[in-house]
């Protein structure tokens, strides 16, 4: 089996305070792997170290055959580490076709519009067919669901081997939401490599073919996606004991 | 009339250039160089050395000049305010004003103080048809203003390098994470910003003549003008500078010509009332 990304014992945080404490995670080729966990437990953390916005503390990083943890989010992202932010994941004052195009000039550099990148273009599109319409447009002035699907076609315009998503279903509609996950689910089928946090448990684990239980930066599960999901036990490893509230109890579902 | 409109185009022409460095480095850098007097200023000197120092004609001394601006905008990034990347935009200001001092007396230290002007070869004025009268230096002035603005206007709407700068403007980390390098953009827009200082302190220095004051005087006029289009709006800079040079020019029909500046900031201020963002600035997308 060819590991795609190799997460090897890091630990991150912020101002000398550790959040991520020794996580080690492995992602196939072609494989995909859903973070979950409750609110503070460190996933976005966790990507964020992972795609160079934030410096390690420890641990090593592995993108294919490449050692990626000594360098920077540019050059991380030129090996082939495509990101989506949770939030501010667009150029707001650029349009969705330049939004597009920076996504290739990014990591290819600025050749002016070259077959390629016209292909690659017409192939994002493709799976976006939702903002093929809109691509005069402002980003910033898209709806929610248009947005998220803009940010992801400008990360997949970088030719990503693993494509990184913070919480995708983020701030959307139920409906948008299942769009989005299709839209996802699409996007695997190309061959490309996921590493993705999700609040949305059953969305998450659905495209996945592994879950990973994330609490207080510390890797608490990790088994195949199917499984997790029908663990009746989540609550209790989210919040280390039986769900107290309704609220809590809703998390898993 | 006409005289006076096609003057008033050539003093905004003079300020839009200034102008439109000063909403450059706003708009990828977010914040309000104060330092924009002092590079013309130096930009105007350094074209000095070669053309008076050297003996080179004025041509040549520019593109040399310019060059040399660029890397000293670039130094001085690399020096100040690069170390500053993450502050506010107002940290960013203040220290740029002691740019701006540091530029300013470099200058007097060198050139000393008493006034100067380019070695240029007198030319007599075109007269077109009855009314209009115009001087070698305001078709230069006219002609790199023009060429100036149109080549920025290209760069930013039509490269890659524009699209770049423009996405870093927006969201420098996400920018990163798409493998922009972003020092790089922001190295790039300096070279331009001292490029463009360098040929409007020219221009001015052409008009009239260089003292270690000459940037100065511009500055509040260059820093309304960009308000007045738009700060975040490059080519916005540009349409602010034009309409405040005509107004200012017009005004001398019925007042002392004294009077001009203050025509100019009750225009400024009035719009400001009505439209703080700008004529063509909109409220910009945050998110």
């Amino acid at each position: 089996m060819t590991l795609a990304l190799q997460l090897d014992e890091i630990s991150a945080g912020y101002h000398g305070k550790t959040i991520i404490h020794g996580v080690s995670l492995h992602v196939p080729a072609g494989g995909a792997l859903t973070v979950i966990g409750p609110n503070g437990s460190g996933k976005s953390t966790l990507l964020k170290a992972v795609v160079g916005l934030l410096p390690l503390e420890s641990g090593t990083l592995t993108l294919g055959a490449s050692r990626i943890d000594p360098l920077d989010a540019p050059r991380r992202a030129r090996l082939g580490l495509g990101y989506v932010p949770q939030e501010h994941n667009v150029f707001p004052n650029l349009s969705v076709l330049d939004n597009l195009k920076l996504g290739w000039e990014g990591v290819h550099g600025g050749r002016r519009d070259s077959a390629s990148q016209r292909d690659r273009l017409d192939a994002v599109l493709a799976l976006f067919p939702e903002i093929a319409t809109r691509l005069r447009t402002a980003a910033g002035l898209l709806s929610g669901g248009q947005r998220q699907m803009a940010a992801m076609a400008s990360a997949l315009m970088q030719q990503p081997s693993v494509l990184v998503l913070d919480e995708p279903s983020a701030g959307l509609s139920p409906r948008n939401a299942a769009l989005l996950f299709e839209r996802i689910a699409d996007v695997r089928r190309t061959g490309v490599t996921l590493l993705m946090i999700e609040q949305n448990v059953r969305l998450g684990l659905t495209v996945a073919d592994h879950g990973v239980v994330l609490v207080s930066g510390r890797v608490r599960q990790q088994r195949p996606a199917q499984a997790l999901l029908q663990d009746t036990d989540l609550p209790r490893l989210f919040f280390g004991h039986e769900p107290a509230t309704p609220s809590e109890a809703t998390v898993s579902t | 009339m006409i005289q006076t409109i096609f003057n008033g185009v050539v003093t905004g022409l003079l300020v839009a250039l200034p102008a439109l460095t000063l909403a450059l480095t706003f708009s990828v850098l977010r914040f309000a160089n104060f330092a924009i007097g002092a590079m013309l200023t130096a930009g105007a000197y350094t074209v000095y050395a070669f053309n008076a120092g050297l003996g080179w004609p004025l041509l040549p001394s520019a593109i040399a000049g310019c060059v040399v601006g660029g890397i000293m905008a670039v130094l001085i990034d690399a020096v100040v305010y690069r170390r500053l990347r993450d502050r506010s935009g107002v940290t960013l200001l203040v220290a740029s004003m002691g740019v701006a001092f540091v530029l300013e007396n470099a200058v007097r230290f060198i050139a000393g103080n008493s006034p100067a002007g380019y070695q240029v070869d007198p030319a007599r004025p075109l007269r077109v048809g009855e009314h209009l009268r115009i001087n070698h230096e305001q078709l230069v002035v006219a002609a790199v203003s023009l060429v100036a603005l149109l080549a920025i206007w290209a760069l930013f709407r039509l490269t890659p390098l524009g699209r770049a700068m423009r996405a870093v403007a927006d969201n420098p980390s996400l920018a990163t994470a798409r493998g922009v390098d972003a020092n790089r953009v922001i190295g790039t827009t300096w070279f331009i910003a001292g490029v463009l200082a360098t040929a409007a302190g020219t221009l001015i220095g052409l008009d009239a003549t260089l003292d270690p004051q000459m940037g100065w005087n511009y500055v509040i006029q260059v820093f309304a003008a960009t308000i007045l289009g738009g700060i975040a709006h490059p080519m916005a800079a540009v349409f602010g500078a034009l309409t405040l040079g005509v107004i200012a020019e017009l005004s001398t029909l019925v007042l002392p010509p004294h009077y001009r500046p203050l025509v100019a900031f009750a225009v400024l201020t009035m719009l400001l009332l009505v439209r703080p963002w700008g004529v063509f600035g909109t409220a910009r997308i945050a998110k």
